[in-house]
């Protein structure tokens, strides 16, 4: 099978949010801020609870954050 | 060969794999950019395993120092110094231990100190103890057997100092895994 990538928008949907603080959105969908910050570098890629949690917070859905790139 | 060149040479290996297993993991991630004046932030985990590493290894070197400068049979020997290498080592096992037994006291209250990439890397932190063990009771094995050729036997004091050494590494392979994991994740 192919790898895959999953890449993210958050720190544009950040900007676009009001330039919205990685700690204010961690706080909002319940992790650190240095897991914002991996999240945002793809350094990790985050559970489906997370990741729904986080498009929830922009008002989206996940598919406008998250994008999943075949190799 | 002597038993201290093969403690040395254990003591060698340990930072030299970790050095390995961190220029490789930083080798396969890409570097991490904070703006400039911001440093990356830590982790309550991640702040309590740098401070049981600080805690678990002066005693920890101390107690290695002790048993290098007396000899190994003094363990067994002379009393004072087995008490003191042993209540060097259990403070050292009981400051190395306290990353897994709070966190696991933190996920267990459902606290907000860890989040899931946390208790990731907590449940990733045991996959090198087995191979760090290994490493060390290979080293043990060939030091022992080389130390003690044509001997009939091997002293009963090694038994204890085998089990501590592998109870000390195992649980440092444990921090510096998760130290190693927030780094690489």
């Amino acid at each position: 099978m192919a790898r895959a990538t999953i890449r993210n928008h958050i720190r544009r949907l950040r900007f676009e949010a009001g330039e919205m603080t990685q700690q204010a959105l961690a706080d909002q969908v319940g992790c650190t801020r240095q897991t914002i910050i991996v999240l945002e570098q793809e350094r990790y890629v985050p559970s489906l609870a997370l990741a729904m949690r986080v498009a929830r917070a922009f008002g989206r859905t996940v598919d406008d954050v998250f994008e999943l790139i075949e190799d | 060969m002597s038993v201290i060149f093969w403690s040395i040479l254990a003591l060698a290996l340990v930072p030299a794999a970790a050095a390995v297993a961190t220029i490789h993991s930083r080798s396969i991630a890409p570097p991490l950019v904070m703006p400039p004046g911001e440093v990356f932030p830590t982790t309550s985990l991640q702040r309590l395993v740098r401070w049981s590493l600080a805690l678990g290894l002066v005693p920890l070197a101390v107690a290695g120092g002790l048993v290098a400068w007396f000899g190994p049979t003094a363990f067994s020997d002379d009393d004072a110094v087995r008490l003191w290498a042993t209540g060097l080592l259990l403070a050292s096992v009981l400051a190395l231990a306290a990353p897994t037994v709070l966190a696991g006291v933190w996920a267990r209250r459902d606290d907000d100190k860890l989040d899931e990439r946390d208790r990731a890397i907590l449940a990733r932190a045991p996959a090198g103890q087995a191979a760090a063990m290994l490493v060390l009771l290979a080293i043990w094995m060939i030091a022992l057997t080389e130390t003690f050729r044509g001997e009939p036997g091997i002293p009963a004091v090694f038994v204890n100092l085998i089990f501590w050494s592998c109870l000390t590494v195992g649980l440092l392979a444990s921090n510096v895994g998760m130290l190693l994991s927030y780094r690489g994740s």
